[in-house]
């Protein structure tokens, strides 16, 4: 059992990096309902050894599981197919160069759980904390980096995936009721976003979100 | 618990009125907004009064809660919102008579208008904090497209950047809580009353003091983001001016002072585990006095109407945060400002909203002669914001001079320089237009406009409170600041 837990937290770092490194929305996409699926496994997997599954991480799994494996990448894929984009232009950032910040942020996430270690939390597991960090970096390197709008969407996608894993590394199992609200904040502003996106091409007839310097002082 | 059944209420009715509003004809709005408006107030009122006589009360197990400092939120959130309402009923058949908006429309930003009311209701009613930040995200998600409901590129730019920003911002105020709970997890607490704020504040000395401070930053930073601290302020400016005239005001009248009340929550809880030591107020001393200079500094040469009164917001969330972080009598001028700031600012925003309607024009160089033209909403703007920018003899003045006075007895002298050359910056820039906005000769021919009684209402009921406020502290009223701000300090 705890070679799956590694090998699934290990998978999770490469489509950081993947999503790093690609350009094309057609790999990202799935690379992040990929990253989605395997953190909905990775709570069941983890209580998987001591007491068995309880009904209320079977109801989170049921729902997050389609959430972030499907529905977030189906929004996505019909925001490319309306908006006609199917690649970053040229984000701010290089490619090789977002590959290495990623690999910056992944040793300061280490850092920073070590800074954690020693004090009490329940962790479930010892590389939980840094992937949860690595993933939030992450999120945020491809929020402020990309310039297309829909990649911002992407990385907060990717910066709400790690916010779970903190949330399980922190807090262990919270209550279901909470859980659902922020599954609920989540879906609903990927929703508003994307909607969001629509607009805007429609107005602008891009998404490109470095050409939105109207409003200046 | 029949006492529990009014938190309930104060949840659900804004959202039943939402759905109400969606799923009706155009013409049954009004009725339905009137009747939402009307039995929000009362209840409001029914619960400060509960509140005053039994303490706190609760319901759900614990999970909705409330207290002396939510119940003075709540009540000034149902007043700015009914004053944000009826103003819209003279800020939109205008519009609809401009073919600017869409009467068709109507049901659907009706529907956003009073799920923001409920989304903020429940973050001052939640005790438990992940629900407070779900409500405040909740917030940023539904209040999103009422920026835009004037689709234009500019508008559509604030949206964006509103969105992403504060999504983000309040992403890492999650960090922040779920930090908090594991400050907390040595308490051994059962996971339905781990993340409750009474539990917290009972247990605050007990929580992980490293935990808190690393807690801290993240909380301050992310809903810092929405209050509009600098320098996460780059979205607020944006929103402020595009948005149409009643989103602003509750804008800026509620929804900064919604997510400056999360951070008011965890100051005692971090205060307390740090053993006292005036850390975490030092940090909102900081982050008020940056505010307040950005602030000022952007008003000096700000040519747009509605972006200087959103940077004037700024520099009041500022103020609002040097007052909690100077604590003592501070903190209580902290909450008194909350009040003033949520009767001024609203008022300057509908006058604004109107003069820029009347005039067609954001430039605050274009708009002249506004007293011949719309005399009460011209004299609106004028005393609204010479009340705001700290005039006596208003409210705002009172709670600015207590905050400089909680400076002095704290021996602060570099927070008192500076709070007092932001706010002479701010007074000279604001003062400089406002002569030329009232009696400047204009070139071009609009025609005077006609007042209505409710014009009337709208300008005379704020003015008329921040001057009495500005006199005279009923006594009802300073006994509920103080409790409030008693729990703010953790007595």
């Amino acid at each position: 059992m705890e070679q799956l837990i590694n090998i699934m937290m290990v998978v999770i770092l490469l489509t950081n990096l993947l999503l790093l490194g690609s350009s094309r929305l057609g790999t990202c996409i799935p690379a992040l309902g990929f990253q989605g699926i395997l953190l909905g496994l990775m709570l069941p997997v983890l209580l998987l050894s001591p007491e068995g599954i309880s009904i209320h991480t079977l109801i989170l799994v049921l729902i997050s599981i389609p959430l972030r494996g499907l529905l977030f990448p189906w929004i996505l894929f019909r925001i490319v197919k309306k908006t006609n984009i199917r690649r970053e232009i040229e984000p701010f950032i290089s490619y090789p160069v977002s590959i290495f910040l990623g690999m910056l942020a992944l040793v300061l996430a280490f850092w920073m759980s070590s800074r954690l270690a020693g004090t009490p939390i329940p962790s479930l597991h010892p590389l939980m904390l840094p992937v949860a960090f690595y993933t939030i970096l992450v999120g945020l390197i491809l929020i402020v980096s990309r310039k297309l709008a829909i990649n911002q969407v992407l990385g907060y996608i990717v910066l709400e995936n790690g916010m779970y894993v903190l949330g399980i590394a922190f807090a262990g199992e919270v209550h279901l009721l909470l859980e659902l609200g922020v599954l609920m904040d989540v879906f609903v502003a990927v929703f508003v976003m994307s909607i969001a996106i629509y607009r805007i091409s429609r107005e602008f007839s891009h998404i490109d979100v470095n050409q939105l310097q109207n409003l200046k002082d | 618990m029949e006492n529990g059944l009014i938190l309930w209420a104060l949840l659900i009715i804004p959202f039943l009125g939402g759905f109400c509003c969606f799923i009706s004809k155009v013409r049954f709005i009004q009725w339905i907004a009137s009747i939402v408006i009307f039995s929000m107030l009362v209840l409001s009122g029914i619960a400060v009064w509960i509140i005053i006589t039994v303490g706190s009360i609760e319901a759900a197990h614990g999970w909705l809660f409330l207290d002396t400092l939510s119940v003075y939120h709540i009540a000034l959130l149902q007043i700015v919102f009914a004053l944000a309402s009826l103003f819209g009923k003279s800020y939109f058949p205008v519009e609809i008579a401009h073919k600017a908006f869409d009467p068709e429309l109507l049901p659907r930003y009706g529907m956003l208008w009073f799920s923001a009311l409920g989304a903020m209701n429940l973050v001052f009613l939640s005790n438990n904090i992940g629900i407070m930040w779900v409500g405040v995200e909740a917030t940023t998600l539904l209040t999103a497209f009422l920026i835009c409901i004037h689709v234009t590129s500019q508008s559509l730019e604030a949206m964006w950047k509103y969105l992403i920003m504060c999504s983000v911002g309040v992403a890492l105020a999650f960090i922040g809580t779920m930090l908090v709970g594991a400050a907390g997890s040595n308490l051994k607490a059962g996971h339905s009353e781990a993340l409750l704020w009474t539990f917290l504040y009972q247990n605050a000395s007990n929580l992980n003091p490293f935990f808190m401070k690393m807690a801290f930053l993240f909380l301050v930073v992310g809903y810092g983001t929405k209050v509009g601290f600098a320098p996460m302020h780059s979205w607020l400016p944006d929103a402020h001016s595009q948005s149409p005239a009643p989103v602003s005001a509750l804008f800026s009248g509620f929804l900064l002072s919604t997510a400056f009340y999360c951070i008011m929550r965890y100051l005692p809880l971090v205060e307390m585990a740090t053993g006292k030591q005036g850390w975490a107020m030092e940090i909102l001393v900081f982050f008020g006095l940056f505010s307040i200079m950005i602030a000022a500094s952007f008003m000096v040469f700000q040519r747009d109407i509605k972006r200087l009164l959103a940077y004037s917001s700024i520099e009041h969330m500022g103020i609002m945060a040097l007052g909690l972080g100077l604590g003592d009598i501070g903190t209580f001028a902290a909450l008194f400002h909350i009040l003033n700031h949520s009767m001024g600012k609203p008022l300057c925003f509908f006058s604004a909203g109107k003069l820029v309607q009347i005039y067609g024009t954001n430039s605050i160089y274009k708009i002249r002669n506004a007293m011949k033209i719309t005399p009460v909403w011209a004299t609106g703007f004028f005393l609204s914001f010479l009340a705001l920018i700290g005039m006596a003899p208003f409210g705002v003045f009172m709670s600015k001079f207590q905050i400089l006075k909680a400076a002095v007895s704290k021996a602060d002298y570099i927070s008192l320089i500076v709070f007092l050359f932001g706010c002479s910056i701010v007074f000279i820039s604001a003062l400089r237009y406002m002569l030329l906005v009232l009696y400047g000769e204009s070139e071009s021919h609009i025609h005077p406009q006609k007042a209505y009684k409710r014009d009337i209402f709208l300008v005379a009921f704020p003015m008329l409170v921040l001057l009495v406020l500005g006199l005279y502290m009923p006594e009802f009223l300073e006994n509920i600041l103080q409790k409030a701000a008693n729990i703010i300090r953790g007595y």
